[in-house]
């Protein structure tokens, strides 16, 4: 294993994004907790320099997930890599990972410089290499000048800039962020995440997130992993994450989405046709293996992929606006419809003009805008 | 005080208790100044002279034994019961939780004098230690375990020790255990983790468990009584035998306050002395 006494500065693990395959590995890899089963059979490729997010409800594995590659758990089965090290059984003090705490844990006791030099003490680095990290990492964290505060007399945004600084200054090969940005207020915690994400660029480190935010997984990660009930659902870029989710699941819990009544028309190689009222749509097919045609489906359709069918339009269903909801830059038009599953269809209107124009009562017909959607079996109910 | 309407009735036990332990106070404080008659449970008129005779050696040394006997207790106590403390916190299992607390209060369920005995079975020379040691013929004759200091430490230590823990524990429990696994992402092993991290966060407990157990030695009586057996003496002990059995009450008295004096002097010496300590901690 390199020494890390001698390398130099925390600039020096800069890796294009993406770049070899599988820096972290996870080979089949199960947890469980007396009968319950917290992980199961995972099996993960995170790439050097990448931002993984681990996505899913609580209870869904992804915080187990983390505390086996940081190795405070041990695997009932599986094998974990870190950069082609086996390390399934190596202590968390011996793993040279970053990890960011959702509350932090700043040590108390000492001060900013003695926190971030913490880790480098542990390595027994000679003092004027620990005082030229401590500098250069709390400069990169923009603290400079509040060496000698105690955690306590920061606010909440300084203490995570602190605990950044002490998981970064040991040159980690992995960071771990442990829902870090949750205890931030909301607009503290937009400028948290971009910054983290520009220092994650800067060094290049690759990184693990965990989070049950999927607005904050989307715009901050390379790849999202969904997890539920112990169980990887996807893996993906936001985007595939988004547009083609391969599972109901993730389909529902990754942002607002509308479940629709349709009925399979036919399956030609990758794509099927889905006929919704008088439209008709391609979607992939991977999701309806089994189906036959004729057979009802459900199709996923995200709110902007929805627009008001006009003249010429093929009308995919018809509901009657039962509630708008300002939000600012656009607004959210509420309909009432039996063509959708749970009764309500979600559309989006830029601007406010929605709101006169289609008071609430009035009956619209709706078409697809675009044809990002996803169909899954129809649920037996 | 029309916001606090219980107050006074809160208060008032409170108060009734207090008054009466001054007026104890004031009694003994009183008795301590007055001469000794012999013969006579009155005592005479006002006299320094008790306390002038408690500047003979041989009530310097029973000041001095306690002092050490509080000490020696406090820090055995101490080093006994943190690693009890730690893993009563640490323990996975509301059981295991529940039953490592009960073996460790249970010293404070059974009378002084109950519990005390309970070493003379274990450490005279007819009991369980000795009788153990000659049947493996690792000793040829008794251990004089009674009547010596140690039997003394031992059996204080046994007291002493639920005091320690539960202050210890208390201390223990308010450190997010994330604390540690901090430490060791950072490459801290468990002891390194354990020594720069808990042990310093846990000072508080400490300093408080150290100060509780030195007070709570100092007014031992039954245990120094019976298993020191007049060989180890400590300042209640001497005053019991000046009280009861020569009848000196004002002498009794005297020593008694002496007595206070310098336990509440000694747990002020030892706070100042752990005050560096406590910056280490959390505020």
């Amino acid at each position: 294993m390199k020494n890390r006494a001698e390398t130099s500065g925390i600039e020096q693990k800069s890796a294009p994004p993406a770049g070899g395959q599988g820096f972290v590995r996870l080979e089949g890899v199960s947890k469980r907790f007396g009968d319950v089963v917290a992980l199961h059979e995972a099996t993960l490729d995170v790439r050097r320099g990448e931002i993984l997010t681990l996505l899913g409800p609580s209870g869904g594995g992804k915080t187990t997930l983390l505390n086996l590659v940081a190795g405070f758990l041990l695997p009932d089965s599986g094998a974990i890599h870190i950069a082609g090290q086996p390390v399934t059984e190596v202590p968390p003090y011996r793993r040279e990972i970053g990890v960011l705490f959702q509350n932090y844990a700043l040590f108390p006791h000492m001060s900013v410089a003695a926190n971030v030099a913490y880790g480098l003490r542990m390595r027994r680095l000679p003092r004027p290499e620990i005082a030229r990290k401590v500098a250069e990492t709390l400069a990169l964290v923009r603290l400079v000048g509040l060496e000698n505060r105690t955690p306590r007399q920061l606010s909440g945004g300084q203490q995570q800039r602190v605990a950044l600084a002490r998981a970064l200054a040991i040159s980690p090969k992995v960071l771990l962020l442990d829902e870090p940005f949750s205890a931030l207020d909301k607009n503290l915690r937009g400028s948290m995440q971009l910054e983290l994400k520009e220092i994650q660029r800067k060094l290049g480190v690759t990184t693990i997130f965990v989070t049950h935010d999927q607005s904050e997984a989307l715009s901050l990660s390379d790849r999202i992993v969904v997890l539920s009930e112990g169980r990887i659902r996807q893996v993906g870029t936001p985007g595939e994450i988004y547009r083609r989710p391969t599972e109901r699941f993730v389909a529902s819990f990754v942002g607002d989405v509308n479940v629709l009544r349709a009925r399979l028309e036919e399956v030609d190689g990758e794509a099927a046709q889905i006929a919704i009222g008088a439209a008709k749509l391609a979607v992939p097919a991977g999701t309806l293996r089994g189906c036959a045609p004729g057979a009802p489906v459900e199709l996923f359709i995200r709110p902007e992929q929805l627009r008001l069918a006009e003249t010429g339009d093929e009308t995919a269903c018809e509901g009657v606006v039962s509630a708008h909801s300002y939000q600012g830059g656009h607004v959210d038009l509420h309909l009432a419809s039996e063509a959708a599953v749970s009764g309500r269809i979600l559309m989006r209107w830029p601007g406010t003009e929605a709101i006169a124009r289609w008071p609430v009562g009035t009956r619209i017909a709706v078409a697809c805008a675009g044809t990002e959607a996803v169909a899954f079996p129809a649920s037996p109910s | 005080m029309p916001r606090r309407p219980f107050l006074r009735a809160f208060v008032s036990p409170a108060a009734l208790c207090a008054i009466a332990f001054v007026a104890a106070m004031a009694a003994v404080l009183q008795f301590s100044v007055r001469a000794y008659i012999p013969g006579s449970l009155d005592p005479g008129g006002f006299t320094l002279v008790n306390f002038a005779a408690l500047l003979k050696p041989l009530y310097g040394r029973v000041f001095l034994d306690t002092v050490w006997i509080c000490f020696i207790t406090a820090v055995c106590t101490l080093v006994i019961g943190y690693p009890v403390a730690y893993a009563l916190v640490r323990a996975k299992g509301a059981f295991l939780k529940s039953a490592m607390l009960i073996v460790v209060v249970t010293p404070l369920f059974l009378g002084e004098v109950v519990r005390t005995y309970s070493w003379i079975v274990v450490l005279g020379n007819n009991g369980f230690v000795n009788t153990v040691l000659l049947k493996l013929g690792m000793i040829e004759r008794p251990l004089q375990l009674m009547f010596t200091s140690f039997g003394v430490v031992l059996a204080l230590v046994h007291v002493t020790l639920p005091v320690m823990v539960i202050m210890l524990a208390a201390a223990l429990s308010h450190i997010d255990p994330d604390y540690e696994r901090a430490a060791e992402s950072l490459g801290a092993g468990p002891i390194r983790a354990f020594l720069s991290v808990t042990l310093p966060l846990s000072t508080p407990g400490i300093v408080a468990g150290v100060t509780t157990a030195f007070a709570w030695t100092f007014s031992a009586f039954a245990t120094p009584q019976l298993i020191g057996g007049g060989q180890v003496n400590m300042v209640s002990n001497l005053v019991y035998q000046l009280g009861f059995a020569s009848f000196n009450f004002p002498f009794a008295a005297s020593l008694s306050v002496v007595g206070l004096v310098l336990a509440f002097g000694m747990i002020a010496l030892l706070r100042a002395g752990l005050r560096p300590l406590e910056a280490v901690g959390p505020q």
